[in-house]
């Protein structure tokens, strides 16, 4: 633990990239297996003090959003993961990318709610009907968590930061290009460059 | 197994949820086809989780937390249930119900003697999602895009001068890119087309067709 600490302090860098060790994702892990099994509140409450303070600057970046909303947000993300705790399994996903996967789709539909869209649709309706399942391919899918984290220290400052406008401020490929004052091209291309570089694209 | 792909610019955009509505259907009923490309996408939900992790918290109060706790009790609202809808038989419980249920319940309607339409509602404004219905061996007359195309194979199969696509397979086509794709011989061909300008028939026998093919967005 002290180790992971003091090479923490030595990165440097702007942003820390906690939950980069097994332990820590495991811990969330437990917290929603207690959740899901006991209804366990003193887990909830362990589980909200780290991810709440993470899903409300999710809803802030970009600052489309306003305090009020980030804060429904906050507490209807929460409030699902209470609700949905028992279909998370730890085999398949860690737990950030579960709060993250139900984040997203909270944010998704809240725009939409904003913008009045009259939709049968849920974003988690999305979801495809079933997931693969093959042990093989999970294990490499935590192997890739693992390097995704290793990698992005060593991102070029310009691909980090059209990633951040993409997945954290939700702009789309064309409004990414127009706040940078950038090409089209230009965004997409960095965006594709910042995917091989942590090696994210499987091979066809 | 498909062999044609969204690529990775259209799996992002997904993956980050950026993508409207209506293509974000298309993209998802790919994946019920094609665990490459869910995996793809898998991959790219774990980079937004590791860049959600790499935020800079924002204080949250004791009171957005005790505000939390007293509403664990409440009910959780009903969700659109699955189970019903996988036994309907392959196609994505997604589409089954934005159909109503399979293509018999849709209501088709007549745009030549080889091809009909059958528009369906999902509530995105910018974006036309309809199925389209080829004879087969039928032929769509040589046409042209103003916007973007996606299109699904969701059942037989037709093919274009650049390939020939089966169920599963995705197409992506963007500005003016014209073709005239056939539906194979064997089988009627049913695509799912998600469009954000209409399409423009470009022989002369058709042109006088495209004042009637208006966007139906919504």
């Amino acid at each position: 633990m002290r180790r992971a600490f003091v090479e923490d302090r030595e990165s440097g860098s702007v942003t820390s990239w906690q939950g980069s060790s097994g332990r820590r994702t495991d811990e969330w892990s437990e917290c929603l297996t207690l959740i899901a099994s006991k209804e366990d509140r003193a887990a909830f409450t362990r589980f909200f003090r780290h991810f709440a303070p993470l899903i409300k600057a999710f809803a802030l970046s970009g600052s489309t959003m306003s305090a009020t909303h980030a804060d429904e947000l906050v507490q209807e993300v929460m409030l699902k993961v209470w609700q949905k705790a028992r279909g998370f399994d730890p085999e398949r996903a860690a737990a950030s990318t579960w709060v993250y996967t139900i984040a997203r789709n909270c944010r998704t539909d809240m725009f939409r709610r904003l913008q009045k869209f009259n939709t049968p649709l849920a974003a988690e309706d999305f979801t495809p009907d079933q997931e693969p399942a093959e042990p093989f391919a999970m294990l490499q899918t935590r192997r890739s968590r693992d390097r995704i984290h290793e990698l992005m220290a060593s991102l070029p400052p310009d691909q980090a930061q059209i990633l951040a406008k993409v997945y954290m401020e939700g702009k789309s490929h064309a409004e990414a290009a127009a706040e940078l004052d950038l090409p089209l091209g230009t965004v997409k291309s960095r965006v594709r460059l910042a995917i091989q570089k942590l090696q994210i694209q499987i091979d066809r | 197994m498909a062999k044609f792909h969204p690529d990775i610019d259209l799996l992002t955009e997904y993956a980050a949820g950026i993508m409207p509505l209506a293509q974000s259907a298309c993209i998802s009923a790919h994946l019920n086809y094609c665990p490459q490309c869910q995996r793809q996408t898998a991959r790219l939900q774990d980079l937004g989780a590791v860049l959600f992790e790499g935020l800079t918290p924002e204080p949250v109060g004791e009171a957005q937390l005790e505000a939390v706790l007293a509403r664990l009790d409440e009910q959780p609202p009903l969700s659109y249930s699955r189970a019903g809808s996988v036994a309907g038989g392959r196609l994505p419980a997604l589409l089954q119900r934005l159909m109503n249920g399979d293509f018999s319940e849709l209501v088709w309607k007549k745009i030549t003697s080889s091809l009909r339409i059958s528009y369906v509602k999902t509530g995105d404004p910018n974006y036309e999602f309809a199925l389209y219905h080829i004879k087969a061996g039928g032929r769509i007359p040589e046409h042209k895009h103003r916007g973007s195309e996606m299109t699904l194979v969701l059942q037989g199969g037709f093919s274009d001068a650049a390939g020939s696509y089966h169920e599963g397979d995705f197409i992506y086509r963007e500005l003016d890119d014209s073709h005239a794709p056939t539906a194979l011989q064997t089988e009627d061909c049913i695509c799912l087309a998600v469009l954000d300008a209409p399409l423009r028939f470009t022989g002369w026998q058709y042109r006088w067709m495209n004042s009637f093919l208006q966007l139906r967005a919504g």
